[in-house]
């Protein structure tokens, strides 16, 4: 046996130096002794909302490396947060204007170099030194595509009554229990106090006995009322265009895609007021890609290319004022407001409470929802 | 217990345990054992001791305090003069989740095991008793199922159960209902039903091995006695396929009190399962420690469970009465 001889002449010494490698190489041992050639670098990794993996909102990355970096898909920031501070090795992420203090806090953001990012001065100046973008004199956030959230429902489906004067209470009505969808966050309990009357800026930090009554009462009944909470925005969609739903949290890009899908859907503007988010790029100080990859990836974010994909394909605002430039402008005249800092005026712009705050609205969502049956 | 065990035939069954030629007889089966020891202790051991070392410490902000404290433990018995009501039964506990939780993870799977049971046993007595020929080919063809994967299964349910789905679709065809029935996905029902469907063929295999090995003289001898078919089923039959039932049941009743992907998927808001808190624990909640308690506390009680399950049905009893 061919097997045993060699294993025996190997106990006795009886082997060749070039015997003994050629037997190695087959297990590929080989790889450890040759002298180490140029190792591959790193691939980027980054954390990103479902969609925006798509090549098209960074082609300038692809084309001067050649393929796309790796990405992780998160359905919110918190989650995207515990994966990190977990031990992901992620490199850039892409949260928003109230939740990227959280990544802030955790220590695991690094100050931006604007320098590095060619069409930084691009860049709308309201955006440039907003909060969220700028925190204690350093850029955490690189704003790339900004948006709304608002109602989005089908006018066949819904009564009369909500399209004269569409609020945020249909999704604490009886009359549409299992027909509505809201986002899973603990948005609802404070979009119910907002339909109670209050105004979004006193209840969004809400907590201890207050935050506790309002869940009671208002995030127990969106709860009850929602068919499913809606985590991937791909099953909002299948919902509304089945008709399984009527009336749902949405942001713009969900519109767009309905209608060109020919499913009949409207944007509400509730009374209550809509919402108005901006995102973009964070650097991670958890990576380990080369960070001039990274800023690669958020200046290909940053161009009005990425910007006019942005608009056309979804309906959201870039931060780059030269998007609007090239996009098409019968897309742009359909956005309304192309300025952010006039739909920031004319909206609620979503903010950020502090971690304690935010950790215990979590808390009081996550229970809230474990004790529904 | 007695360690001078004899066997019928009077001679001491253990020899004593220097006996040179009997150890490395030992150490040659650790040896064979290693590969999957080694395995087990990798895998399984290690992260399990650091999910109990992870339930000693606690949360402290974005970072861990790692002083060793039953702290978390502790939250999940905390009383409270004021209860919490679920389905009428009121929980004076301070955090009531886990404890909500675990119950009705425990009620869901026990039914959704009851459900596999139901199922998988008629299935294994044809198999057992009606099939004679291509007995491996009927075995393949139960398996045809586990050749895609489990996210696959359960998101199959989904398109049956959903609002345009199989069921809703066919029965509007047919002039049944006129609009989508609702209550079919998105509640616990639907998750039992789908962790039904898709531990069903684990059970039927093990209720297969045991009816297999039932000597068939047994059964023709009762008949000749005069018992009828009923009496035979529960005489011969039942008695001698419990340990393979008893074995399935564990097989899936384990497994399904701990499901996470089941209830995401078609659970909705109503159907979440002890899983789904300790996920949220993890990933939204930014509270490991606490989530790694819930896990272990999860484990202890299935444990528990198991063990009395088996002492109440007097397992230790029937393998006494095989030997």
């Amino acid at each position: 046996m061919q097997r045993i001889k060699f294993i025996d002449r190997m106990a006795q010494g009886k082997l060749s130096r070039r015997q003994m490698m050629q037997s190695a190489g087959a297990f590929g041992v080989g790889a450890l002794i040759l002298p180490p050639r140029a190792r591959a670098a790193e691939v980027l990794t980054c954390l990103e909302w479902g969609g925006y993996d798509d090549a098209t909102y960074f082609q300038a990355y692809v084309d001067k490396h050649g393929s796309a970096p790796n990405f992780s898909i998160f359905a919110g920031e918190e989650d995207a947060l515990a994966k990190v501070l977990a031990g992901f090795a992620a490199d850039v992420m892409h949260p928003c204007n109230y939740s990227v203090g959280r990544f802030v806090s955790a220590g695991v953001a690094e100050p931006l170099d604007t320098a590095r990012l060619s069409h930084w001065n691009d860049i709308f100046p309201a955006l440039q030194v907003a909060e969220g973008v700028l925190e204690n004199g350093d850029i955490v956030m690189a704003p790339a595509d900004w948006g709304n959230s608002s109602i989005a429902y089908r006018p066949d489906l819904v009564d009369e009554a909500f399209k004269a004067d569409p609020s945020w209470s249909i999704f604490f009505d009886e009359a549409y229990k299992g027909r509505v969808s809201m986002l899973d966050n603990e948005l609802v309990i404070i979009i119910g106090e907002m339909v109670a009357g209050k105004s979004y800026d006193d209840v969004y930090d809400m907590s201890g006995e207050a935050l506790a009554a309002a869940a009671k009462e208002w995030g127990t009944k969106g709860l009850d009322m929602s068919r499913f909470l809606w985590t991937d925005a791909s099953e909002l969609q299948q919902g509304l265009a089945s008709g399984e739903i009527v009336a749902a949290y949405a942001w713009n890009d969900l519109i767009k895609n309905l209608r060109a899908d020919g499913v009949a859907v409207e944007y509400a503007r509730p009374k209550e007021g809509f919402f108005t988010w901006f995102c973009g790029l964070t650097l991670l100080n958890t990576g380990k890609a080369d960070k001039a990859l990274a800023y690669d990836f958020i200046d290909a974010w940053l161009s009005p290319e990425t910007g006019k994909a942005l608009i056309e394909d979804s309906g959201y605002g870039h931060a780059n004022q030269k998007s609007f430039e090239i996009a098409d402008p019968a897309e742009v005249a359909a956005m309304g407001i192309t300025d952010p800092e006039a739909m920031m005026a004319s909206s609620i712009v979503f903010r950020n409470p502090t971690d304690a705050v935010q950790e215990e609205q979590n808390k009081v969502w996550g229970d809230l929802k474990a004790l529904k049956y | 217990m007695t360690i001078a065990v004899t066997d019928p035939a009077g001679a001491p069954r253990r020899v004593a345990r220097g006996d040179p030629s009997l150890r490395a007889r030992r150490i040659a089966g650790f040896g064979l054992l290693s590969p999957a020891l080694g395995l087990m202790v990798a895998m399984l051991a290690l992260p399990i001791g650091a999910l109990v070392l992870l339930s000693f410490w606690t949360q402290d902000g974005f970072a861990i305090d790692r002083t060793l404290t039953l702290a978390n433990y502790a939250r999940l018995v905390a009383w409270s003069d004021e209860a919490t009501v679920w389905f009428g039964i009121p929980f004076h506990l301070a955090y009531p989740v886990p404890a909500i939780l675990m119950i009705k993870s425990l009620v869901m799977s026990l039914v959704a095991t009851v459900a596999v049971i139901a199922l998988a046993f008629p299935m294994a007595c044809f198999m057992a008793f009606r099939v004679t020929r291509h007995k491996a080919l009927w075995i393949i063809v139960l398996t045809i199922p586990f050749w895609t994967s489990y996210l696959l299964r359960v998101f199959s349910w989904k398109i049956v159960l959903g609002f345009n789905g199989a069921i809703n679709s066919g029965l509007i065809a047919l002039g049944v209902i006129d609009k989508p029935l609702e209550f079919l996905l998105y509640n616990p029902s639907a998750v039992v039903l789908t962790l039904a469907h898709s531990w069903v063929a684990f059970a039927v295999l093990p209720i297969y091995v045991s009816l297999e090995k039932i000597d068939r003289s047994l059964l023709e001898a009762a008949a000749d006695l005069g018992d009828s078919r009923w009496q035979r089923f529960r005489r011969i039959i039942l008695p001698l396929a419990a340990p393979g039932t008893i074995a399935a049941a564990l097989l899936v009743f384990i497994p399904t009190v701990g499901d996470y992907v089941t209830p995401a998927l078609v659970g909705g808001p109503g159907g979440t399962m002890i899983g789904s808190l300790v996920q949220q624990l993890f990933l939204k909640q930014n509270d490991a420690p606490l989530g790694a308690a819930v896990s272990i506390a999860m484990m202890a009680i299935i444990a528990l469970l198991v063990v009395i399950f088996l002492w109440a049905i007097g397992y230790g009893r029937m393998r006494e009465r095989r030997r």
